[in-house]
């Protein structure tokens, strides 16, 4: 192919090669010429990764803990163990040696335990180091795979949060990025959710109990939550004595704090669950379940340091604001912005439009932006195309310019530079 | 980015807890050594059993293993609360400050991603999605349209070019409207196909009946491909080697992929990965943003437009937008951009402003001329 000169002079003849190019090189390309640019975007798109680093840290730091505690117990029972033997009043040999031998076989289970826990702690440990290189390993080079890779994270990460563990993993394991992704830590959600699905507290107490501590420091209430919907449960079955044992037992301690709520609750026994009363009623209600299982996915990713929304939603809607312009409901839309799909724009309705301080224009018939090196050009009607396109069309048809919008035949001499700041 | 600091960090955790655990085990290898001894020494006669338990439970009184873990722990300890530490520190600890309070309908943003999976070619991935859903039915139509697709395409990876062949000669006037030459470009590549296994013949055969219509328009190509018939035998080492490259099938892929979402009418891109790219870009300023109006959350929910501009690369840039440079508004349908006698442009409400109505002249803030208010005219990008 002939490159003919064009006709305004020699220095534009180098811009049109690169342009020529295939747009997988012409991105590239990009990134040579603006690196300073590109990498501090690619800095702060970085640093939206916490996530990321934050739970399987969380996840190691709790298995250390749980390990140490462990051993810390089973020690100090040896220990007192052999105190009791010692005292012992009148131990026969037999009995003590005995003893003693139990203990020593113990302390091998014990040794065994600890291996096999401080196992699991370096896979967890690789895994946090897994996720600290692939942060690393983002260059120009690998970008674009780079970036298909996170969007298979994010998906994973809405899929495993909305339940849906199959495809969760399926998706994990044909991308090949297990280490990158949080099903293990999931799959402890997911008992307890299940659980709740079956109306069955047990599971979510056991994990309450678990995380004591740490929910206590976040103020969570969802332990009271769920004895106030295991009392509700008695209730409802007329098991009143028990109810009110219960009542006793496990509600009056959150009382100091949650008195409003308890009294609520309490005044079932006198509402029944029949009751028409609609402030009791909806104590009865299945849906409460929903609610539970709504709470503790919430607790669990505070607990992991996980936002509370689904990285795909925080993500989808940032770009969809940022995409969002009046020109995007518009028929002619040009389907290559997602905001010409239905469902996008059903998605975008309720976000913000986009802001811009400087003028992009867009020509409308090649799609690329028209800059000083493309300027626009205006008809005679006031319609405006780049450069571009307008000398290639004057080229294919002897000076002559079709208006694609309007139909309008005018000379390649009529046109005006337009002059955009 | 400071992500040497951050390893760093971690290694010091992981390193504790290496510290931690052998300390441990040592620790219980103590115990265990003075109770075997005791046992020993318990059953030989020679001791005195109760003064050998005594003596036993004075021993491990004095090693405390619990006091001696406590060091290493406390250590641990100290590493394991600065890690997390430092990740807030470097990196955005909550992204989710600028996520507006609305329900996305789950329905829809599940279609969306079956979507694109089918459109991925994620086949197996996409219809355990659905099933698992039991929703987002909608998505199944894309699966039936991009399953062709990517069949062409596998079969061009084992090199077979016929289903390809058979969908752009059954679409070749589509193609030809929009100004692609894929067609001439796979008969290329079946044409090299065939020269590289050597039967000369039959590639002149193939030339003949496939390439004929396409010699108006694509001659120097054409000419080019037949000098390759001199070198049949030893292409590669002929000025015509670049024509072997698998590059070659790599581009003419992209071009059938390009080529059938453009007939179906759909976008070349997955949509959904062009907006979570774009948020990508989006997020950093607008967190920024939130973090400087910490206290203005309220107005945040209900903004019409986003409060600071996002610059998105190019490529996001699917609309002219046109901002007045004196108002710093953008252009509407009725404040449009108007052309001055000069060639710059302003905003129909600036310029009116600056003209009192049209009842004088004004002076460009571009340049020196003079401007004519009724001289302007309406443009439409």
């Amino acid at each position: 192919m002939e490159i003919d000169p064009l006709p305004n002079g020699s220095g534009s003849v180098g811009t049109t090669i690169p342009e020529a190019a295939a747009t997988t090189t012409a991105a590239t390309a990009a990134l040579k010429t603006t690196p300073s640019s590109k990498l501090s975007q690619l800095t702060e798109s970085l640093k939206l990764e916490h996530q990321l680093l934050r739970v399987p840290f969380e996840h190691y730091k709790k298995t250390i803990r749980a390990n140490h505690r462990a051993v810390e117990k089973e020690v100090s029972s040896v220990i007192s163990s052999v105190a009791d033997v010692a005292d012992c009043n009148e131990p026969s040999k037999e009995d003590a040696v005995l003893n003693l031998t139990s203990l020593v076989s113990r302390l091998q289970g014990l040794k065994r335990k600890l291996e096999e826990g401080s196992r699991t702690e370096n896979l967890q440990a690789q895994r946090c180091r897994a996720r600290l290189d692939h942060l690393e390993s983002v260059d120009a080079e690998n970008l674009s795979e780079w970036n298909n890779v996170r969007l298979k994270r994010i998906l994973v990460d809405y899929m495993l949060r909305m339940s849906y563990y199959d495809t969760a993993m399926k998706l994990a394991e044909s991308s090949n990025i297990q280490d990158l992704v949080d099903i293990d830590v999931f799959q402890e959600a997911k008992k307890v959710i299940d659980a709740l699905r079956n109306q069955e507290v047990g599971p979510a107490l056991a994990w309450c109990v678990d995380n004591k501590s740490r929910l206590k420091k976040s103020k969570s209430k969802f332990e009271f939550q769920l004895r106030l919907q295991e009392f509700i449960e008695l209730v409802r079955a007329e098991n009143h004595m028990r109810a009110i044992l219960y009542a006793r037992r496990h509600l009056a301690p959150w009382g100091a704090t949650h008195l409003k709520e308890l009294q609520r609750v309490m005044a079932t026994l006198a509402f029944r669950s029949n009751t028409g009363c609609a402030k009791y009623k909806v104590l009865f209600e299945p849906k409460q379940w929903d609610f539970l299982v709504d709470q503790f996915k919430q607790e669990f990713c505070r607990l992991y340091g996980m936002t509370l929304e689904p990285l795909l939603n925080i993500y989808l809607q940032a770009g969809l604001s940022a995409l969002k312009t009046p020109y995007c409901y518009e028929d002619d839309c040009t389907k290559e912005d997602p905001l010409s799909q239905d469902s996008f724009r059903k998605l975008a309705l309720p976000l913000p439009y986009s802001k811009q301080h400087h003028s992009k224009l867009v020509c409308y018939i090649t799609k690329e932006l028209m800059d000083t090196e493309n300027p626009p050009q205006v008809l005679p009607n006031g319609y405006v195309y780049s450069t571009k396109a307008l000398k290639e069309m004057a080229e294919k048809n002897n000076g002559t310019i079709t208006c694609p919008r309007t139909g309008l035949v005018c000379n390649y001499s009529e046109l005006v530079k337009a002059y955009i700041s | 980015m400071e992500l040497n600091s951050l390893k760093d960090a971690f290694d010091r955790v992981a390193k504790k807890q290496k510290l931690s655990f052998s300390k441990t085990q040592e620790v219980m290898d103590l115990i265990f050594q003075e109770i075997e001894k005791a046992i020993e020494m318990m059953q030989s006669t020679t001791f005195d059993y109760k003064s050998v338990l005594a003596e036993l439970k004075k021993k491990l009184h004095e090693i405390a293993p619990l006091s001696q873990l406590e060091g290493t722990q406390k250590e641990l300890n100290i590493a394991l609360s600065k890690y997390p530490k430092a990740l807030e520190k470097i990196l955005n600890p909550d992204i989710s400050k600028a996520y507006r309070n609305i329900e996305f309908d789950s329905n829809t943003v599940n279609q969306i991603i079956a979507s694109h999976f089918y459109r991925l070619g994620l086949f197996d991935v996409g219809d355990c999605f659905i099933n698992e859903t039991g929703e987002a039915e909608a998505a199944v139509a894309m699966r039936s349209l991009f399953q062709e697709m990517y069949q062409m395409l596998e079969a061009m990876k084992s090199r077979n070019l016929e289903p390809a062949l058979k969908w752009a000669a059954v679409n070749s006037d589509k193609l030809k409207e929009n100004g692609s030459d894929l067609q001439l470009k796979l008969h290329h590549l079946q044409f090299v196909k065939i020269l590289q296994k050597g039967s000369r013949d039959e590639a002149l055969k193939y030339a003949r009946t496939n390439f004929a219509p396409f010699a108006a328009n694509h001659m120097a190509e054409i000419q080019k491909l037949m000098g390759c018939l001199l070198y049949s035998d030893r292409l590669q080492d002929s000025p015509y080697a670049h024509l072997l490259s698998p590059t070659n099938w790599d581009v003419v892929a992209e071009e059938l992929t390009r080529q059938f979402c453009n007939l179906l009418g759909q976008s070349y891109e997955s949509p959904l990965n062009v907006t979570i790219a774009a948020g990508v870009q989006g997020l950093p300023p607008l967190l920024k943003f939130m973090t400087v109006m910490a206290g203005k959350k309220q107005e945040w929910q209900s903004m019409k437009q986003l409060p600071v501009p996002v610059e998105l690369d190019k490529e996001f840039q699917f609309h002219p937008i046109f901002v007045c440079p004196v108002s710093k508004e953008q252009s509407t349908d009725d404040n449009p951009p108007m052309l001055m006698s000069c060639g710059h442009v302003l905003c129909k409400q600036s310029i009116n402003k600056m003209s009192k109505n049209s009842s004088k002249s004004f002076k460009c803030p571009y340049c020196p001329s003079d401007i004519d208010a009724t001289q302007c005219r309406q443009l439409n990008f």
